[in-house]
């Protein structure tokens, strides 16, 4: 037992500062896809598009990131319009907000602060359920690494918890599979209020390369009510982190509303 | 017991051309021998190779050249197609007779396209379960079965066992996969190859390299143009290290199941580091985007890069290793854990470590060879234990493996022309293409037409070993559950599909 601790030393800090401090991604790194030039497009780029996240409406370009599986194709074939950017915070608080970006509130440097501040006084913690609905198993992984000391999660106050009856967040994974409904329903009904639901994952926010129709829901916004996006496929551990604080905002909010409610 | 590899089919030509087989030979690509042959006949023919040590890899409903019943089974140096046309009928002959593998691909033929087989012991509903729904097989006093799953403790996938127990002792475990089925061979039809690779790429996530390298191989050999040798070597790179980090999660898990801390963040900082290292060299975590048909996207690292992390990468691990095999705390979990003989893995037509762990050395690498692993050559890691430690012991062993697999393919990288990428023709041809991955050999058969994918089929290895991990429990309690289900490796997306 003393080698372990030896070997538990040897390593020093490796934990992230984020949210406190930004965590650059690496050069090259696939965050986010951007539209640079929206006008004067040709419909065919549509077809550029493997998952139908382009849209191009009279001669304007959308790009859907709920959809968005960041394989680089449209980059590739109009690299002045598009540009893969090499972000971990990409998670929203609405669908549609993946499709316009957000509205510019505040600079990021303002956001951080604010999610880190957040994450201090959290002095109710936080407990999460995770939900598997019909993820690839990716999404999984960079889950369970948010408790590995590079971003060590439980900092943060953020737990994860096997029990629904003790869950806050509500973290789904996956398109929603017609034999993953039910189970899904079900954790969700059981959770006390307030709750916030992640979709983590493309698959999650819209079923991603999943058909659109049968098997696969098509996001989990279709069987219940969504708080926050976390787009990626699968979404880093610092985007699900950024997704997970949005989230936990969302909470201790109503809980806050709920006290001043009363008299 | 004697690690024992896949065998070579000795005199296929006389064997198969047996009158009673009734067998036409058509053209097939090298190493790939296709049979067309009467759906009266198939089992007889199946039967015939597995009697001889073939590899049962999988059974698919076809629609090209025309609609068809298609049973591929492995050897060494080849794999053997056997097509038998559906003319109407929707009856055959159960393969179960005589392979337990046919049980579960049978019953999803069943489900998908209403085939009957004829004789399969248990034709029930496998396609959409209801978690509900419980099975039970052993009666007496005190016995009860105890649902665990899909929702389950921690960060899993979802998927159902059914343990029957008597309170401590695990006295039969059913599997219930496929609460994940996302019907994506179906998406696959006319897509262009290259969106192809992508969705291959999120059939199994953890398995992006593996998945995404068999379907373009099987494209690849369809329309007859290999990929470029420069290509071939950086697929080896990606390919090793996914593997390597797929073994330090099952380490991570391990470790976490004995509640040895530092050993879970040793082993999480390890697979941290690979992770980051692949998310350098490609700009994505998992080597998506990699893998492209013909041939790779470029690498944002240079060879040098790579190796001087992977140096430093091994140092640790070493340590690491040694100090986690040395603790007894550790080890005992795992010491006669979820044993599985050489018969059971037969049987089942086992694969990946889990084959190797209990003395099968069969590994596509090496018993199929495929891109640059014909030239650069290598055996099996094998165990002769069968349990629960014989199988991480496999996988500390592949990962050695794969480094020094990965050293070999950035020495002779420069000999070669700097082409990443090979053009392929449309061609209206079919294919096979398989790859080792990290929980054992994938297949993809693949219709082409028009340049584009017509159609395509998937043999998971997870969905294979499965079954292996019911019938490892043999005076099992319910606290080695968690040990010999994370010395398997598997993952329910790939199995569901």
């Amino acid at each position: 037992m003393l080698e372990w601790l030896a070997r538990g030393l040897h390593k020093g800090i490796v934990t992230t500062g984020y949210p406190r401090r930004p965590e650059p991604a690496p050069a090259g790194f696939r965050g986010r896809v951007a539209v640079i030039e929206a006008g004067a497009a040709d419909p065919s780029l549509e077809d550029v598009c493997p998952t139908g996240a382009i849209t191009v409406r009279d001669g304007d370009v959308a790009l859907d990131r709920g959809r968005c599986i960041l394989c680089g194709l449209c980059v590739a074939a109009d690299p002045a319009r598009f540009t893969l950017v090499s972000d971990f915070e990409t998670a929203a608080g609405s669908r549609w907000a993946l499709v316009v970006g957000e509205p510019p509130v505040a600079t990021l440097d303002a956001v951080r602060r604010t999610l880190g501040d957040r994450s201090r006084t959290l002095r109710r913690s936080i407990h999460i359920r995770h939900v598997d609905a019909g993820s690839d198993g990716a999404d999984e992984w960079e889950i369970s690494a948010l408790t590995n000391p590079y971003y060590d999660m439980q900092r943060l106050g953020l737990y994860f918890t096997p029990a629904p009856r003790h869950a806050d967040v509500l973290l789904v994974t996956g398109g929603v599979t017609e034999s993953m409904r039910a189970p899904l329903a079900r954790t969700y009904e059981v959770m006390p209020s307030p709750k916030a639901v992640v979709a983590a994952g493309t698959d999650a926010c819209s079923g991603g390369f999943a058909l659109p129709a049968g098997e696969v829901a098509g996001g989990v916004d279709q069987v219940l009510p969504v708080h926050v996006y976390v787009p990626g496929s699968p979404p880093s551990p610092i985007a699900l982190l950024h997704g997970l604080l949005l989230a936990a905002g969302i909470v201790t909010n109503e809980i806050a509303n709920e006290r001043q409610a009363q008299p | 017991m004697k690690p024992e590899p896949l065998r070579r089919l000795e005199d296929p030509s006389e064997l198969l051309a047996q009158p009673r087989l009734a067998a036409v030979v058509e053209d097939a690509p090298g190493d790939e021998r296709r049979l067309k042959l009467p759906l009266a006949r198939l089992d007889a023919a199946a039967e015939l190779l597995v009697e001889r040590h073939g590899r049962l890899v999988g059974m698919f409903c076809v629609d090209r050249p025309e609609p068809s019943l298609l049973v591929s089974i492995a050897f060494r140096g080849e794999l053997i197609a056997l097509r038998a046309p559906l003319e109407g009928e929707v009856e055959y002959p159960s393969l179960a007779r005589f392979s337990r593998a046919a049980l579960l691909p049978e019953r999803e033929l069943h489900d998908r396209f209403g085939l009957v087989p004829v004789g399969h012991p248990e034709l029930t509903p496998i396609l959409h379960p209801d978690p509900d729904r419980i099975t039970r097989d052993v009666i007496g006093a005190g016995t009860f079965v105890m649902p665990y799953g899909p929702v389950r403790s921690g960060i899993f996938e979802s998927i159902q066992y059914e343990i029957e127990t008597g309170g401590e002792d695990v006295l039969a475990l059913h599997v219930r996969p496929f609460f994940k089925h996302r019907a994506l061979e179906q998406r696959f039809r006319d897509l262009p190859y290259e969106h192809g690779t992508l969705l291959a790429e999120r059939v199994a996530g953890i398995a992006t390299v593996a998945h995404a390298l068999a379907f373009a191989q099987a494209v690849e050999r369809a329309t007859g143009v290999e990929a470029t040798r420069r290509a071939q070597r950086w697929r080896v790179v990606h390919a090793e290290l996914e593997r390597i980090a797929n073994h330090l999660d099952v380490a991570m898990k391990l470790a976490d199941d004995a509640a040895l801390a530092v050993g879970v963040a040793r082993f999480g900082i390890l697979k941290e580091e690979i992770m980051r290292l692949r998310a350098r060299l490609c700009g994505s975590r998992f080597g998506r985007g990699v893998v492209v048909p013909g041939g790779v996207s470029a690498p944002l690292l240079a060879p040098n890069d790579v190796l001087r992390a992977l140096d430093e990468f091994e140092r640790d691990l070493r340590r690491d290793r040694r100090l986690l095999l040395a603790t007894t705390s550790f080890t005992d979990r795992l010491i006669g854990s979820g044993r599985l003989d050489f018969a059971a893995i037969e049987s089942y037509a086992g694969v990946g470590p889990v084959a190797r762990g209990s003395g099968v050395a069969t590994d596509a690498r090496f018993e199929r060879p495929y891109g640059a692993y014909v030239r650069l050559g290598g055996d099996p890691v094998t165990s002769e234990e069968g349990d629960a430690q014989g199988r991480l012991l496999v996988r500390f062993g592949e990962i050695r493996q794969s480094l020094h697999l990965i050293r070999q393919a950035f020495e002779r990288l420069d000999k070669y022309g700097p082409e990443l990428r090979a053009d392929l023709p449309p061609v209206d041809a079919t294919g096979f293409g398989w790859a080792e991955a990290p929980m054992g050999e994938v297949v993809y058969w693949v219709a082409l037409g028009g340049g584009r994918v017509r159609s395509t089929r998937i043999a998971s290895p997870s969905l294979r070993n499965w079954p292996l991990f019911a019938a490892s429990f043999r005076g099992d309690v319910l606290t080695d559950f968690s040990f010999i289900e994370h010395s398997f490796g598997l993952t329910p997306a790939g199995a569901d599909r």
